[in-house]
Order: C-alpha cells, then sequence, then structure tokens
C-alpha cells in the first residue's frame, strides 16, 4: 500500500481526525491570540499586578511540560473535583492556557520594551493618544511580533498531538489507529508529515509574506 | 512669549539646571551655546515640557505650567504649537521619510501640505531620498527630514536639538539659511548649536550656559566682545580647534 493508497482508502479516518485537530487549533489559536494579546498589554500597563502574573504563569507553562499539565488537568484534577471532562475540552484548555500565557508574555514584553522615544516624537508633533496607538506603537508592535507569533501558532499546532494521549481522536490518533489496523507505519507517519507540511505550508508561507511586507531591519546607519 | 522663570532641574541630589531665566525672542533666533554636559539639552527638553523641573515657571503664550506640577492638575501641554526637533531624530522606522513628514500634518488637518512639502524638498534637497525608510537614510539625511516634519507643523516655538552634527557644510548653509528664511512668519527658534558662525550672523540673542547656569546672554556681539571669562575662554577654545 503506497502513501496515496493510504491516504485514499481511509480519506474518511483521516478526514475526521484533521477536523479534529482543526478544531483544537481554532480554540487554542483564538484564545491565544485574542487573550494573550490583552493578557501582554494589560501586563505591561500593570506591571506589578498583571505583568507579575503573565510573567509567572508563562515561566511556569514554559517550565513544566505541556504533556504534565494535561495528564495532571485529565487525571488527578477531574478526580479531585470529581468531575468528568471530555478529553478535548481537556486538551483546549490546556494547550489555551499554553498559547494564552506565551502569547501574553510575547506581546507584554514587547509593549514594555517599546521605544519611548517615538513616542515622545509623536507627541510634541501634536499626535492625539489614539493617532499615537494607531499609527505609531500598533503597527511597530505587529512588525515586531509577527515573526514570534507565527513560530508560536505553528508549534501549538504541533503540541495538539499531545491531544491523542488523552484519547482526543485528532490527526494522530487517527494515523496509529489506522497503523494497528494495516501496520504500514512508514507510509502512515509519511502521509501524516506531508499532511502537517501541508497545513503548515501555509501558515509558513503567510509568515514570510507578512514578514517581508512588514518586517523590516530598523536599525539606522 | 515663551519664557522660563527661575527653573531648577535635577535627576538626582545633583542639581543640572540652576534658576535658568530667558525669554525667547518672538519671531526670531536664539542660540544657546556651552560645553558638552552642561545642561543644554535638559534645558531644552524641559522647555519643550517634556521634563517636569523641581521648581520654577515655563509661560508658552498665555498658558503658564509652575513647578512644582499639582498632582491633581491635568496637564496640556501645546504641543505642536511648540515642537522639538531631537538631537537623535527619532523617526519612526515603519513609516518612510516622506510618510514621517505627512503622518502629523494630516492628523493635525494642516492644509496645502502638498505644496509646502514639495517646496521643503527642494530647500533641503530631500528629493533622491525621501521615499526612503529612515534606516535607508544617513544621519545628515533623517536630520533634514527631522526638521522638514517639525516645520511642516507650522510651529509658534521651534526647539532644535544640534540639528545640523550630522550635515556637511554645503547642507548646514541651506539649513542655516531656511532657519533665517523663516524671520517674519511668527516662529521662535531656540537653536543648540555648537556653530558659532550661525550664532553670530543669524541669531537674534545668545545664551552662554556652564555647569547648569546662564553665565552670559545677549545679543549676538557677546561672541565678539565677551563679558565673562567663561564665555572668552570657551570662545578661544573653540576658535583655536578650528
Amino acid at each position: 500500500m503506497t502513501v496515496l493508497n493510504i491516504l485514499i482508502t481511509y480519506h474518511m479516518a483521516f478526514l475526521q481526525g484533521l477536523r479534529v485537530t482543526m478544531e483544537l487549533c481554532l480554540v487554542i489559536w483564538t484564545t491565544g491570540i485574542i487573550l494573550g494579546i490583552t493578557l501582554g498589554v494589560v501586563g505591561a500597563n500593570a506591571p506589578h499586578s498583571w505583568g507579575r502574573f503573565t510573567r509567572a504563569m508563562s515561566f511556569a507553562f514554559s517550565a513544566i511540560p505541556t504533556l504534565v499539565v494535561l495528564f495532571w488537568l485529565h487525571y488527578p484534577a477531574q478526580a479531585v473535583f470529581n468531575v468528568v471532562i471530555d478529553p478535548f475540552y481537556t486538551a483546549s484548555l490546556t494547550l489555551s492556557l499554553v498559547n494564552i500565557f506565551g502569547v501574553g508574555e510575547m506581546v507584554r514584553q514587547a509593549v514594555r520594551d517599546f521605544p519611548r522615544q517615538y513616542i515622545i516624537a509623536g507627541r510634541v508633533c501634536g499626535l492625539s493618544s489614539r493617532d499615537l496607538v494607531t499609527h505609531i506603537q500598533l503597527p511597530i508592535l505587529f512588525r515586531q511580533l509577527i515573526p514570534g507569533l507565527m513560530v508560536q501558532q505553528v508549534g501549538m499546532l504541533h503540541a495538539t498531538l499531545f491531544a491523542s494521549l488523552i484519547s482526543v481522536e485528532e490527526i494522530f490518533r487517527v494515523s496509529q489507529r489506522i497503523n494497528s489496523t494495516i501496520y504500514r507505519p512508514v507510509e502512515i507517519y509519511t502521509a501524516l508529515a506531508f499532511f502537517f507540511l501541508a497545513v503548515c505550508l501555509p501558515i509558513n508561507l503567510a509568515a514570510a509574506y507578512l514578514k517581508r511586507r512588514y518586517t523590516r531591519d530598523f536599525s539606522e546607519r | 512669549m515663551l519664557e522660563v522663570r527661575n527653573l531648577n532641574f535635577s535627576y538626582t541630589d545633583k542639581p543640572l539646571l540652576k534658576n535658568i531665566n530667558l525669554k525667547l525672542t518672538p519671531d526670531g533666533i536664539t542660540a544657546l551655546i556651552g560645553p558638552s554636559g552642561c545642561g543644554k539639552t535638559t534645558l531644552l527638553r524641559c522647555m519643550a515640557l517634556l521634563d517636569m523641573p523641581q521648581s520654577g515657571e515655563i509661560q508658552v503664550d498665555d498658558q503658564v505650567f509652575r513647578y512644582p506640577w499639582a498632582e491633581n492638575v491635568i496637564f496640556t501641554p501645546p504641543w505642536p504649537k511648540l515642537t522639538t526637533v531631537f538631537q537623535q531624530l527619532f523617526l519612526w522606522p515603519h513609516l518612510t521619510l516622506r510618510e514621517n513628514i505627512l503622518l502629523p500634518v494630516r492628523r493635525r488637518h494642516i492644509a496645502d501640505t502638498n505644496g509646502e512639502l514639495d517646496a521643503l524638498i527642494d530647500a533641503f534637497d530631500m528629493g533622491s531620498f525621501i521615499d526612503n525608510y529612515p534606516n535607508e537614510a544617513s544621519l545628515g539625511q533623517r536630520q533634514r527630514v527631522a526638521l522638514a516634519r517639525a516645520v511642516m507643523l507650522k510651529p509658534r516655538y521651534l526647539l532644535l536639538d544640534e540639528i545640523t552634527s550630522a550635515l556637511d557644510v554645503e547642507q548646514i548653509a541651506k539649513i542655516l539659511t531656511y532657519l533665517k528664511s523663516l524671520r517674519g512668519q511668527n516662529i521662535g527658534i531656540f537653536i543648540i548649536t555648537h556653530l558659532l558662525g550661525f550664532a553670530r550672523h543669524a541669531s537674534d540673542q545668545v545664551i552662554f550656559m556652564v555647569n547648569g547656569e546662564i553665565e552670559e546672554s545677549g545679543g549676538p556681539d557677546i561672541l565678539k566682545t565677551p563679558k565673562t571669562e567663561r564665555l572668552f575662554n570657551f570662545l578661544s577654545v573653540i576658535a583655536a580647534a578650528s
């Protein structure tokens, strides 16, 4: 059986796994970007309260392996609170938290380190606070953050594979189940690799386009 | 009228500005000279209402800023009626040089930007690089753009911090000729400069500062016949160096 044959034969199962992976990504990316940016901005403007919280949580989530958090939320936490939560939601929550605090810390640092002189130059030129945010701060921050944010989101896509370990029927788990049926690991994992390439390629192309279009070397001669 | 009265400023215990009193010549050029580190830029930043002095007053037309500033009083500086060109320029890196000039002008809805910008592009020889980004331009080119950005805002008071430091002799002459041409347009110019020739020939008032204090001030003739020994020595050192 070739890779193509496997993809054709099990296309329904792959599509189902793909749908679950994409649903996971949708939740993780949306919450991560919206809440992460909000948290980062708030954290930069309130460094002693939200800023510390963001920093601490970001450190915790980067220090503790995602898999440990995922397993902890899936097994002990649910046992302690005597609840049973659908693994999809547990995975969504875990990975969203990782993404929110990852994006939040990235944004907090970028806002905190934003060169004050550009704001001062805008003020003496009579720009309003709104103009300063929309025409100076946001465009410069956007350009600074694009590459890091894109890398983070691709990393979160890869992290969805962990969800297979708590029985979420995402693409990796589907591939493992097909492999256990036909035992063609080379072809199946090659097909999986092509899948990730196909999904990551547009993201990477978009990142490259945005980087080319909006980010430049700002350093002056 | 832009007037500074009894201004004192320090970052730490060591005072950087001591009892400064000066009045900007309206519709004229005031040159501030002095050795490096004497507090010229600090004074300019205070006059631009960017730093908060510990005591004193700054009056910009009918607005009086009294220090120490009361915490419950809203601070509303009259920017860009009072505007500044910094020594470090601070051009926005994501915009082309043309956009750097036009953004504040457009946001302030100042009319006739195109004709005036074209005239400035000609006056400052900016045609060959005006659509480049700041990091694609030399320091001298950026200095001209920063000045153009400020001038386009039609300020009443223009504070300039060594804006000719990276220009060649020809460009310096053009910029200084342009500044002189602003006389009669109701703009009070305050310029920190090391160009004694400019201070001598173009300014209406010269202020000499040492160690955070105004040592001597008056018309440009003080550069020919200084009254204080400090200014005499300063001029002698510069004359010897040049």
